[in-house]
């Protein structure tokens, strides 16, 4: 190797050299008007392209696979009731970003260039989203979120959120609790998880001092915490009426299973990740968690029935609130398309926003909008081992 | 060619903050060092340079510089802090304040924002401004891997005690390294938060570390030129492997498993002996009057450039 | 501590213990840095998972099945990448970086089948006829799963690290360590006895996968890769090439961590152990019963 030093020296630099004036020659990204292509009917092109870049694989693919699956249902009915008009069609394209923040920073840099793509259903977990938003706004791609609850996502135009941040129906499960009389509580929760850390120290307490609750205790834990029997016989000596659980699935399971083990009979609540069967694992120990989701395949309104009957037809399984995110999400773009009469992306970003304001009826029930942002009315369920049951909201 | 650039201007930013990465692990490998502090100094910048910009309102230059100069001079005391530690032990160690980096983070109340990050710090980095910096980085590197220097480093990390004899200060080298490594990693943290725009405490964990390493050891960690072709591979490999679908964490697997079997000195080393053996069939061929003595050296796949202290004056007066 | 602290310290440091064993046996003896055994551990598991799912089975019997899977897929490990890399190796040490990476890489295959399955889901053993019972004894909450585990890691600890310095197999595996070749010149056959140790590492990381999965109720696919930063520093921290030292290590981990838990210090945890251990190999850079190495440099 030491003969070619000197040479391969000056010719990597060359070709580097060479490569940084190709480079800096280059102007500004420029964005794209997008949209579809062919002539449907009206000014709406025969195929309008969506993506949706999820995490299909990874330690939360379940969260993306739901959205997947939710979108594409949506899609199809869309088309087939000719939803934008005969001719018209919505195609959907999925991406993966296999958990990784940089697969999907660059994931949606390659779908954001192909100017053949009219909108995106975007990452659902938080850093990734977080990180996507600002290129999003430069590119100017409208992008519908979904999950991805943390600040930073919705910061503009073009950026969309087709899930209630869960601070923002949160105050059910302190109905619930003020309702059936259980005001000393306890919290355990997952400090490194954004969503857990706000909801445990800022939207709790004061959801707590509204009505009337007593925090007990709040204790901490990591993500990397696996074994939960001190916490959970701290929390079962001081026997408070009440439970706040804000863990990830498997944290929930070992938690409850040791807190049952550890003697604990009284009420443990937990948060809408807890739902979609995820504590299932947690057996007999899992039975009578009550959580507050934005969907439950519980519901009874008209829309959720219906979404349900037709998910399991297609996919014989029960839809998950991840697919219900997905379902919202396309459904807000179709309505989008329709209302703006444009399938253009500055066109879906003004139709987006011209339903946000005046929402619409989507399978979590009456959908209204805070700016981009989605709110839901929310429902209270409790989980009986195998399935979920509504018991307010 | 331009959209080309666009649609990947990602993966090609990526692949010089990645190297930078590498490089910071790198360097204090060819020393004998096993630190792993890069890392946690990858953090430290990057913190560092999100809350300048965020909280302090400095330009990009400046939070950048922030950032880098923070790592440095961590890496520098926990330099001096670790000396007497060596091989797995001094790896944890390292391993260990990497961690601790990202405690600190999401205990950091608002300056540091917690579990949630911080997001927003935006910097206006051009693709030029990586590449110029690689390129010093590089430069700078690539004249201490020859001559002088270059053997002196060898000697520190093959043998210190005989290099000790020779009057070479062992302890200075180490520490310098583990500094420049503090540095390099800092740099890589600045500029990847400032292109990403967000940071959160779980960008800081061994998973990045394992990527890191195996960044060097497919690419070769002789030379800065294995952190390079490790970053292209590794950056690029995700997005060739797409076809494959949901598949693609085994295949990636697969390869760098193979890559840890049969590379003992990464590709660089592969590129390295095949480059060798063409030029031994095209000297025979020429019918030149190849020096015999040549041949068993070049013969032998381990032994290369990697310790030329250990080659007989001889043949390297030929391969010269 | 309480009394009641101090055993969930206990049966915290087994369940590290458990899982530790396996990397810390082939790690003092082979001088192999087992990076895939989270993985082994984690899979094995789920497939005693896959099984528990179609047949309701007792706990033995999914024991049974984890200890072969993790025994399989150990040895496959050692047959298709760290035996070829110990044989391509010039010396030591550029081979720690290669087994180690190889160990990961290999890793990635069983990992990515369990993801693809279970979807990042957890997974436990509900279907199997085994039901954890409480006692209380002498005032103090013990589970049955807590005390097989209690009673399985320190037996299997106490007595693998007595085997390994008492036996005469055990010599032989120790001096594959110090120097194969002058080992192998001396009649070892290093090939079978490395096979036949990662064999047993893995099963003991099956071993682990099963009991852990039943003390925690379920665990996920990435469970694995936690507690392997955890088993790396606790090995380190009693002292490389030491069994026992692997052993108090354990426990002197999950003391630390109980203790910041107990006082609600919990998002510091990670933090407290990690500055132990860096702490402690300032004071002491072998680890606590490490061998002190002769530096003059």
């Amino acid at each position: 190797m030491r003969a070619f030093d000197t040479r391969r020296m000056a010719v990597t630099t060359a070709i580097l050299a060479a490569a940084a004036l190709v480079v800096a020659g280059c102007g500004d990204g420029g964005d794209g008007s997008g949209g579809g292509n062919g002539s449907g009917s009206g000014d709406l092109p025969a195929e309008i392209k969506i993506v949706g870049v999820h995490d299909m694989t990874g330690p939360v693919a379940y969260a993306g696979v739901g959205a997947s699956k939710g979108a594409i249902l949506a899609a199809e009915e869309v088309n087939e009731q000719e939803f934008l008009g005969p001719g018209v069609k919505i195609v959907v394209e999925d991406v993966d970003t296999a958990g990784e923040v940089d697969t999907a920073t660059s994931e949606m840099t390659k779908v954001m260039a192909d100017q053949s793509v009219a909108a995106i259903i975007g990452p659902a977990q938080s850093q990734q989203a977080a990180a996507v938003a600002p290129l999003v706004e430069r590119a100017k791609v409208p992008t519908v979120f979904t999950q991805a609850g943390s600040e930073g996502v919705v910061i503009g135009d073009y950026t969309f959120r087709a899930t209630a941040p869960i601070a923002t129906y949160y105050h059910l499960a302190a109905d619930y609790l003020a309702d059936e009389g259980l005001t000393d509580i306890s919290i355990i929760y997952n400090a490194t998880f954004v969503t857990f850390a706000e909801l445990a120290e800022d939207v709790v307490p004061a959801l707590a001092s509204e009505r009337g609750l007593n925090i007990v205790d709040s204790i901490s834990v990591q993500a990397s915490t696996q074994d939960f029997t001190s916490p959970a016989r701290a929390i079962a000596d001081r026997n408070p009426d009440a439970v706040l659980m804000h863990l990830t699935a498997p944290q929930a399971v070992t938690f409850l299973t040791q807190l049952r083990q550890a003697g604990y009979t009284g009420q443990v609540v937990g948060a809408s990740m807890h739902g979609g069967g995820n504590i299932a694992s947690a057996g007999e120990h899992g039975v009578g968690v009550v959580y507050p989701t934005d969907f439950s395949p519980a519901q009874q309104n008209e829309e959720a029935r219906a979404f349900v009957e037709r998910f399991r037809a297609k996919y014989g399984e029960d839809p998950d609130v991840y697919a219900s995110d997905g379902y919202d999400a396309l459904w807000w773009i179709a309505r989008a398309i329709k209302a703006s009469g444009s399938a253009t992306r500055e066109g879906i970003m003004e139709g987006l926003k011209k339903v946000a304001a005046e929402g619409f009826v989507g399978a979590k029930g009456q959908l209204t909008f805070e700016g981009n942002d989605m709110r839901v009315p929310g429902v209270v369920v409790r989980w009986d081992g195998s399935k979920e049951t509504v018991i307010s909201g | 060619m331009t959209t080309w650039y666009y649609t990947n201007i990602v993966l090609i930013q990526s692949t010089f903050t990645t190297l930078l990465l590498a490089l910071s692990l790198q360097v204090p490998m060819r020393v004998g060092v096993f630190s792993f502090a890069g890392v946690g100094c990858f953090g430290l910048g990057g913190y560092a340079a999100a809350i300048a910009m965020t909280r302090f309102d400095m330009s990009t230059a400046e939070s950048v510089a922030v950032g880098t100069a923070l790592a440095g001079v961590a890496a520098l005391l926990l330099g001096l802090l670790v000396q007497r530690l060596t091989g797995l032990y001094l790896a944890m160690a390292t391993v260990a304040f990497t961690l601790i980096v990202s405690v600190v983070a999401v205990n950091g109340g608002d300056l540091t924002g917690g579990a949630g990050g911080i997001f927003g710090a935006l910097g206006d980095l051009q693709t030029w401004h990586l590449l110029v910096a690689a390129v010093v980085v590089v430069a700078l590197l690539a004249m201490t891997e020859r001559g002088a220097i270059g053997r002196r480093v060898e000697a520190v990390r093959e043998n210190p005690e005989l290099a000790a004899s020779f009057g070479i200060n062992v302890t200075r080298y180490r520490v310098t390294a583990f500094t420049v490594s503090g540095v390099l990693g800092g740099l890589s943290g600045a500029f990847t938060i400032l292109l990403r725009s967000t940071v959160t405490p779980d960008a800081i964990s061994f998973h990045l570390i394992v990527l890191a390493l195996t960044v060097i050891i497919v690419g070769g960690w002789t030379s800065w030129l294995g952190a390079l072709v490790g970053s292209v591979i590794f950056v690029w490999l995700p997005s060739m492997l797409d076809f494959v679908g949901d598949w693609e964490a085994v295949v990636y697997g697969a390869i760098v498993a193979l890559a840890a079997v049969f590379l003992p000195e990464g590709v660089v080393g592969l590129i390295g002996a095949t480059v060798r053996r063409l030029r031994r069939v095209r000297r025979r061929a020429g019918g030149a009057g190849a020096v015999p003595a040549a041949a068993p050296d070049a013969d032998l796949p381990d032994a290369d450039a990697a310790s030329p202290a250990v080659v007989p004056p001889a043949t390297r007066g030929v391969t010269q | 501590m309480t009394l009641q602290a101090l055993l969930d310290a206990l049966t915290l440091g087994s369940v590290y213990l458990l899982f530790a064993l396996g990397m810390a046996l082939v790690w003092g003896t082979i001088g192999i840095l087992n990076f895939a055994h989270g993985v082994t551990f984690m899979f094995s598991a789920f497939v005693a998972h896959l099984v528990a799912e179609q047949v309701r089975l007792p706990m033995p019997a999914i024991v049974v099945i984890a200890v072969a899977t993790g025994a399989l897929l150990s040895t496959l490990t050692q047959l298709l990448a760290f035996q070829p890399i110990m044989k391509r190796a010039r010396d030591y040490r550029t081979a720690e970086m290669r087994i180690l990476i190889g160990g990961i890489g290999v890793a990635a295959i069983p990992l990515a089948v369990a993801q693809r399955i279970s979807l990042g889901s957890p997974f436990g053993y509900q279907t199997s006829s085994y039901r954890a019972e409480v006692y209380q004894v002498l005032g103090l909450r013990v589970t049955t799963t807590g005390l097989i585990i209690l009673a399985a890691g320190l037996g299997i600890g106490i007595g693998a690290s007595w085997w390994i310095r008492a036996s005469r197999q055990g010599l032989a595996l120790r001096s594959i360590g110090v120097d194969p070749v002058t080992a192998s010149l001396m009649g070892v056959n290093r090939s079978a006895l490395a096979l036949s140790t990662m064999a047993v590492a893995g099963g003991l990381a099956g071993l682990a996968g099963a009991l852990l999965t039943y003390h925690l109720g379920a665990i996920a696919s990435e469970t694995g890769d936690t507690f392997l930063i955890k088993a790396f520093a606790i090995i380190v921290l009693g002292g490389l090439g030491c069994m026992t030292g692997s052993v108090l290590g354990s426990y002197v981990l999950a003391a630390a961590e109980t203790v910041v838990l107990v006082n609600n210090w919990g998002s510091w945890v990670d933090a407290v152990s990690f500055g132990l251990i860096f702490l402690v190999l300032l004071v002491r850079p072998q680890g606590l019963l490490g061998r002190a190495e002769v530096r003059r440099t």
